[in-house]
């Protein structure tokens, strides 16, 4: 697969998500937030984590209005895979292609460490040898990582199996313990934890490999 | 005879730029009249002890020893040591003690942003950060918010730049209640093809540039302040502190890497203390050239702020750099595309002189040299180390006959060798997909991506050691590192220093400063792991009251590959559990600290011996005998074992520990380590340690499994409520924060 991989003036996961693409096999490509690409060229896009914009404002919400998210949203809208991760999934979230906000950690502090996830609805495109209620150990590293929505739009979540991945043990106080959700389609899909970040032994675990 | 000032309006003056009466003569002499105008701001930044290093410049000397794998980097940012197969690593540590004690987030967070552009200034991408932090104690004055500001600052900027923070060291002492310490390391990584980029100005007619961030009042007089005592009017300095910004000090990252890799450039270096005074000064006197600067060329945050102002402003994420004017649309094209701003403010003209224009209008015309290389050099007065602290028996009364349990209870329990896990949890330690071992290990290691070997970072320095005996304890700075990266099957390569003390016109202190570098430079000669980089920090000193000597050590090491390395815990049950040990001396520091007696030792430190034990403590590791491994430190064999618990597996004493008193297993002696072998290795393991009988003693202390600490004896503890002690230890002492 040819994959886009996003970059931001504070992105600073995208040389880890490049080599993650190319580790799972396959082609990697910037897309510079300033230019456009066509979406019939690319196969999927990753959104990786950082400090996009350094934050300014809210987390997420300047990319979101970059000239690259409008040709994301066409590829998404076309039914292609979109991942965005830690501030990739801030950043879908903004750009409206994902449901809810993610707020600043209860403990108000950022917090890195390794988490335990469980599967609630596996994922198409990412994660595809998941079953539901498999526990994976991946690390998460955020300020802002606290999963924010209306009771509304929480029921329709459950109902349309839009909960993809759950912390066993809340770290930042999101709403249900959500770790990661996909659109209704489940072509886009953001987590906070990190996949590229558990590849191989030495990293201190191979949980992240199955994502791609 | 002593110097004295013309008048009463000059000594204020001098006072105003903190020159004193000799540095007056000084001056008046090697310009041929007094200083006017802009000289004395010149003068006053870069005679400063912070940009000078008037006091320890004699002394520094001392760390000459070099050896093959030492690039030619003299002079320059940061060292840089060639690691072989084509990958180099420049890295150095700094501090920032007084800005982050008047404003702790802001101090820190620029401490980082400072040693980073030090590190990519040289064309290396900044790949690790550390830290090395002393606190006072808890109840202090302050200390709470200190604590929460410095790490935030670190958390802060460290995590947005996207440098990961693996390793560090956290002190507590009320010796440092009114004086902190901030200090930062970073290491950078240049790959097969990168550039070293170097400061010394080259070519008449070429262009200085000015690249990033815009000037702003922030820092001015920020080196001078470094340079004094706090009194009761620190507060008023806050204007001094920098304010960095870590989302700009990224784009310049990027920007700076990729103009260097174009090679678009002759020289660059960063604007630190004393900002755009020491980056032109300094760049010009290195490359044996001049410079002529338009002031009014440089971009403002405030249209307002004076000549002076430009010249001394600390305003972070700037950078100043000499190219030819052939390649200045291809730097601005780069810099543009990372939204940053490239100026020209000035030319390299071949007579040595810095000429500063402003509106056209000479400011001053001076040779570099008289700034950068006849800036004064003190001898200040010194004694030989003697040991107040050697005793026949450094045992402390309350150890002896003493059962273990309440005394370890409060060892455990105290927040200075409790849990630093609410500061770690703070930093993003995996960002760049190299970590192989974090800040929760007692060595980092980072996966080098071209290679696969593991470059192992540590930082040194124990102050109660410090305390203790000064000599000991710089030796250890560096000895206790390296055995640390030693039991993981890491040499240590290279080592980089900041060197905190108090004020070294008392003798006392001055003394402290010159019996520690010389044991710095001796132990480092002796692991052929030279100093190649680093800091002094002086008058850390509160209304004449200073810190205890805290030389920090930041050390970088080699390991073939990232598998199999060591862990500092029992990972299963089953294993044969070794004391390696090299009998130097008997101390009781940090327990005797802790059970509030008075630091000791017995016996005299060899350096050689130490070098030689943790050479063969390397050796048995390179072996891959090791499943678990960690140096013995605060707290003895006891303290020690509890931490390799904490997996949850637990440990049962054999006969040699069983027979131990509670002194004994509290004592801190230097050296010792402790190893855990499996089972089916344990054969070779005894056969192999015996080839280093000469080196180190071996001695078998028990068996990992079950779920208690039992020292024998009836002395048994459950691990899970042990690590609840130790966990419970920050918030005992802190509260929630």
């Amino acid at each position: 697969m040819k994959i886009g991989v996003t970059r931001f003036p504070g992105t600073n996961c995208d040389h880890d998500i490049w080599s993650f693409v190319e580790a799972r096999g396959h082609q990697p490509r910037w897309l510079w937030h300033q230019d456009r690409f066509n979406p019939r060229e690319i196969d999927a896009v990753l959104v990786p984590g950082g400090f996009s914009y350094g934050d300014y404002l809210r987390c997420g919400a300047l990319a979101a209005k970059s000239p690259v998210m409008n040709d994301v949203r066409a590829l998404a809208a076309a039914g292609k895979p979109v991942l965005g991760i830690c501030n990739g999934f801030q950043i879908l979230c903004e750009s409206g292609l994902l449901p809810g906000v993610l707020v600043r950690n209860k403990s108000r502090r950022f917090i890195d460490e390794w988490a335990e996830l469980q599967v609630e609805q596996p994922n198409p495109h990412f994660g595809r040898g998941h079953q539901t209620g498999a526990r994976l150990r991946l690390p998460i590293a955020h300020g802002e990582g606290c999963f924010l929505t209306t009771a509304e739009e929480m029921k329709r979540l459950r109902g349309e199996g839009q909960i993809w991945l759950k912390y066993v043990n809340n770290p930042n106080g999101s709403l249900e313990d959500i770790a990661g959700v996909t659109n209704d389609k489940r072509n886009v899909a953001g987590l906070m934890p990190h996949p590229e970040r558990a590849l191989y032994d030495w990293m201190g675990g191979l949980d992240g490999g199955d994502f791609l | 005879m002593t110097a004295t000032f013309p008048n009463d309006e000059i000594r204020a003056k001098a006072q105003h730029y903190r020159l004193n009466a000799a540095e007056y003569e000084l001056i008046t002499k090697l310009l041929g009249h007094p200083p006017q105008g802009i000289e004395w701001a010149l003068f006053s930044a870069l005679w400063s002890e912070h940009c000078s290093y008037k006091s320890s410049k004699v002394h520094l000397r001392k760390f000459s020893y070099r050896n093959a794998s030492v690039l030619e980097s003299e002079g320059e940012n940061a060292g840089v040591v060639d690691l072989g197969q084509g990958e180099r690593i420049a890295f150095k540590m700094e501090s920032h003690n007084h800005p982050s004690f008047i404003e702790p987030y802001q101090g820190a967070a620029t401490g980082v942003g400072g040693i980073l552009r030090d590190i990519f200034t040289m064309g290396a991408r900044p790949i690790g950060l550390a830290d090395f932090l002393c606190f006072g104690s808890p109840r202090a004055d302050r200390m709470k918010s200190l604590v929460a500001g410095v790490v935030s600052g670190i958390s802060g900027y460290g995590n947005c730049v996207g440098v990961p923070t693996v390793t560090g060291q956290t002190e507590f002492d009320a010796g440092y209640d009114q004086n902190i310490l901030v200090n930062a390391m970073a290491v950078g990584l240049f790959r097969e093809k990168d550039p070293m980029a170097l400061s010394k100005a080259k070519g008449p007619g070429n262009w200085v540039v000015y690249v990033g961030a815009k000037t702003g009042k922030d820092g001015v007089h920020g080196a001078s302040m470094a340079s004094e005592s706090f009194d009761e009017s620190s507060d008023a300095k806050k204007p001094n502190v920098q304010i960095g910004d870590p989302f700009y000090e990224k784009l310049l990252i990027e920007a700076c890497l990729e103009i260097l890799e174009k090679n678009l450039v002759v020289a660059m270096q960063d604007m630190g203390a004393a900002g755009l005074t020491s980056s032109s000064f300094e760049m010009s006197s290195k490359g044996g050239v001049g410079m002529r600067m338009d002031l009014s060329e440089v971009p403002l945050r405030d249209a307002s702020l004076t000549p002076e102002e430009i010249l001394l402003s600390e305003s972070q994420e700037r950078m100043l750099l000499v190219c030819e004017p052939a390649r200045f649309n291809e730097i601005q094209a780069v810099m543009s595309r990372w939204g940053l701003e490239a100026k020209k403010i000035g030319e390299i003209q071949a007579e040595r002189r810095v000429t500063l224009l402003w509106r056209n209008e000479v400011l001053c015309d001076i040779d570099p040299d008289l700034l950068v290389e006849n800036a004064p050099k003190h001898e200040r007065p010194y004694q030989p180390w003697s040991s107040p602290r050697r005793q026949a028996d450094p045992t402390p009364a309350v150890l002896k006959n003493t059962p273990l349990g309440v005394v370890f209870q409060q060892l455990v329990k105290d927040h200075r060798l409790g849990s630093k896990e609410w500061i770690y949890r703070q930093y993003d330690q995996r960002v760049g997909l190299r970590t192989a071992r974090d800040a929760r290990q007692s060595v980092a290691f980072l996966r080098l991506p071209d290679s696969g070997r593991g470059l192992a970072m540590a930082v040194g320095c124990r102050p109660s050691l410090m305390r203790m005996d000064a000599r000991i304890g710089a030796f250890d700075a560096v000895f206790y590192p390296a055995l640390q990266m030693a039991l993981k099957g890491a040499r240590a390569l290279a080592v980089t220093d900041c060197l905190n003390f108090g004020n070294p016109e008392k003798p006392e202190i001055m003394t402290e400063f010159v019996t520690s570098v010389e044991a710095i430079a001796e132990a480092a000669r002796l692991m052929d792991a030279p100093v190649i980089s680093g800091n002094v920090s002086f008058y850390n000193e509160t209304l004449g009251r200073g810190i205890p000597p805290t030389p920090a050590t930041g050390l970088v090491g080699l390991r073939e590959s990232v598998s199999r390395i060591p862990w500092d815990e029992f990972t299963e049950a089953g294993q044969v559990v070794y004391c390696l040990s090299s009998p130097l001396v008997r101390t009781f520091h940090r327990t005797a600290e802790v059970l509030g007696a008075e630091p000791a030792f017995s016996g005299d430190f060899s350096a050689e011996k130490a070098a030689m034990f943790v050479r063969s403590c390397r050796e048995l590791a390179s072996k891959d005998f090791f499943a678990g491994s960690k140096a013995v430190g605060a707290g003895g064999l006891a303290f020690t074992l509890a931490r390799m618990t904490e997996q949850g597996h637990g440990f049962e004493a054999g006969e040699a520990l069983s027979a131990m008193t509670t002194a004994e297993l509290l004592e801190e002696r230097l050296y010792e380590a402790l190893v855990a072998v499996p089972a089916e290795k344990t054969a070779d393991f005894e056969k192999a340690a015996g080839d280093f009988s000469n080196f180190l003693r071996c001695v078998k202390m028990g068996r990992t499994g079950g779920d208690k600490l039992d020292f024998g004896g009836g002395r048994a503890f459950s691990v899970k409520q042990l690590h609840g002690w130790r966990e419970g230890a920050w918030t005992q002492a802190f509260g929630e924060m």
